[in-house]
């Protein structure tokens, strides 16, 4: 996969948890460029701080040093709105479990990006309709979270992150809750629709196999060691 | 409609996925409910009452009374009679001489108060005084009076000998043992010669007005007279009316805010339940007002609802309750034969705003908790 420009940047990031005595150092002093159109494998031990980055990059958490560049701007220092915003319009997440509303059904479960962002009740479904046909689920609309597979909710999470067509997509260890049949389907999808999407992908994962297949894997060492590409 | 919205209303009537957080829902929704009916059966309760007595007040008692400023006695009445008859003609007017006398029927003599009166034809009696001396319609009964005359044995009482015509009912708000004599009866009886201590006045335009209006119209005389209104006239009793409405509103109130306290633990426990939930509406953009708002809608909505049960049963219940005289009272004790409801519109409309508002303020603080958590709290602890 040919470099283009970065669509992330992290420079000197550190982030920590608790307070004195008990206060846990997770990432210090971590530099990391994602590059736009990569698909970028990030890997580590349990609790090196993986989540953590990712959370750190899709704005949902802040670092306690350091500065995170989304595009072109510095989006450490902006505004609990202004990030909601950035993350509606910018970020796509999964996570390790699908997170979808109990309430919704799997169509306005897609759809709420779309609604949060303030677009009208018919188009965002239209919209979350299309998405469900492009990950095998167009007659799956109307079941609710609990009528679905596993496998399916997790296909249901990923067409919720590309609702807003962002163009970077965080998916926190996607496949980490699917059986291995499961797991291979999904990793297959989110690698179909960063290419289809033209998406700049950074994907958590414990799966070396998987992790290779991408275009770079960024191995994440405790604090203390040196976290590298691979 | 606004994501936010739209997910309270789910949150609200797609609860039936989630039974417990739909349990507690409901149970906050039908104490508001109960709260807001509570109050407004009981104040249409006490308004029921409260407006018969004001009606026997305005039926049975003068609208407004004119007494001197100074002295016991109007010095010149006929001329105020005249000035009232020529500006307010259809002002009833009635001249009043009263004092206090002992009253004997068939026991022992009982202290009443005696009240001449130029619309009285004939003596009465009020229900009080008549228990007391054992006297009835058709009897008669001494009346001794405290001025004195003077005779060849020394100065004695004046009394008189008067026949009962009737026994009249107690007035509201009098206290019992009145004895009603024709105004030149009592003239005789209580000052020995033609004098008036006061005029009494009713209408049948505007009672709460009319004392302002004859205040208007004697405005030459107001330094030598003292106007009283039906307020002034019966000032304890309304007094204590409002008061008693006052602390009945708070102490029912108080119903209403253990509503609300209920409705806003049922909200903060929504809030912890769906932390992931918040959390992942975060992750997609929701920006804490929305998320403030989503808890404001939820708690507004149990809150409406709630209100507007309560509101249109209590009016219901309160209706039917009046129409149907579902519960009687003793006849002869109370001066209706069954408990009276009166709903004011008003009423309802401040009982149903103030179990809004307090829903408002309920949902509030927690929603200014789930504004002010931070997203990734919610998935770290997941």
């Amino acid at each position: 996969m040919s470099e283009g420009a970065p669509i992330v940047v992290l420079e000197g990031v550190s982030k920590g948890y608790g307070e004195g005595a008990n206060r846990v150092e997770v990432l210090r002093d971590l530099d990391l460029e994602v590059h736009r159109g990569e698909l970028l494998a990030v890997v580590g031990p349990s609790g090196v701080g993986k989540s953590t980055l990712l959370h750190l990059m899709g704005l949902l958490d802040r670092p306690d040093a350091g500065r995170i560049i989304l595009g072109d701007r510095d989006v450490s220092t902006l505004d609990q709105e202004a990030r909601a915003r950035a993350r509606n319009r910018e970020i796509g997440f999964v996570f390790q479990y699908h997170y979808l509303l109990d309430e919704l059904n799997a169509v306005d479960n897609v759809a709420l990006p779309l609604r949060i962002a303030g677009r009208r009740t018919e188009a965002a479904r239209g919209r979350a309709r299309e998405l469900l046909e492009r990950v095998g689920l167009a007659d799956r609309g109307h079941h609710f979270p609990d009528q679905l597979s596993g496998g399916e909710q997790q296909r249901v999470a990923v067409a919720r992150a590309l609702a807003m067509e962002p163009p970077l997509l965080l998916a926190d260890e996607p496949t980490g809750n699917l059986d291995r049949n499961n797991a291979e389907k999904l990793f297959s999808l989110v690698g179909e629709l960063h290419l289809l999407e033209g998406l700049t992908s950074v994907i958590v994962t414990h799966n070396e196999e998987m992790a290779g297949r991408c275009d770079r894997v960024f191995r994440l060492a405790p604090v203390g060691d040196e976290s590298r590409d691979v | 409609m606004r994501a936010e919205l739209h997910l309270a209303r789910r949150y609200l009537i797609g609860l039936g996925r989630r039974t417990h957080v739909a349990t507690v829902s409901a149970i906050s929704l039908l104490s508001l409910a109960l709260g807001v009916l509570a109050l407004v059966v009981t104040l249409s309760l006490l308004d029921g009452f409260q407006s018969t007595i004001k009606r026997g007040i305005l039926a049975q008692s003068a609208h407004a009374r004119i007494e001197p400023a100074r002295g016991r006695v109007l010095h010149d009445p006929a001329e105020l009679v005249s000035i009232l008859h020529r500006e307010l003609p259809d002002v009833g007017i009635v001249e009043i001489v009263q004092g206090t006398c002992l009253v004997r029927g068939i026991g022992d003599a009982v202290p009443a108060h005696v009240e001449g009166r130029s619309d009285m034809e004939a003596p009465a009696i009020d229900s009080v005084l008549a228990a007391r001396i054992g006297a009835g319609a058709g009897e008669r009964i001494n009346v001794i009076s405290p001025r004195r005359r003077l005779t060849p044995m020394g100065p004695v009482p004046v009394h008189a000998v008067v026949r009962v015509n009737r026994v009249a009912p107690r007035q509201p708000g009098v206290d019992g043992g009145v004895l009603l004599l024709p105004l030149a009866q009592a003239q005789r009886l209580l000052w020995g010669h033609k004098v008036v201590e006061a005029l009494e006045l009713r209408t049948f335009s505007d009672p709460w007005r009319l004392a302002g209006t004859v205040r208007s119209v004697l405005a030459g005389h107001a330094d030598q007279l003292r106007i009283k209104g039906v307020r002034e006239l019966h000032h304890s009793l309304l007094l204590a009316l409002s008061l008693e409405r006052i602390m009945i509103f708070f102490a029912v109130g108080l119903m209403l805010v253990i509503a609300a306290l209920n409705l806003l633990c049922n909200v903060a426990m929504v809030a912890a339940e769906k932390r992931t939930d918040l959390a992942v509406l975060a992750g997609l953009g929701l920006g804490p007002r929305a998320l403030r708002r989503l808890f404001v809608a939820l708690g507004l909505g149990i809150g409406v609802l709630g209100a507007a049960l309560g509101a249109a049963g209590g009016t219901l219940l309160a209706v039917v309750l009046d129409r149907t005289k579902a519960l009687p009272l003793p006849r002869g004790i109370f001066i209706v034969d069954a408990v009276p409801f009166r709903v004011d519109p008003l009423m309802v409309l401040t009982v149903t705003g103030l179990a809004l508002a307090l829903s408002a303020v309920a949902s509030w603080l927690p929603a200014r908790l789930v504004a002010r958590r931070d997203p990734a709290e919610g998935l770290r602890y997941e």
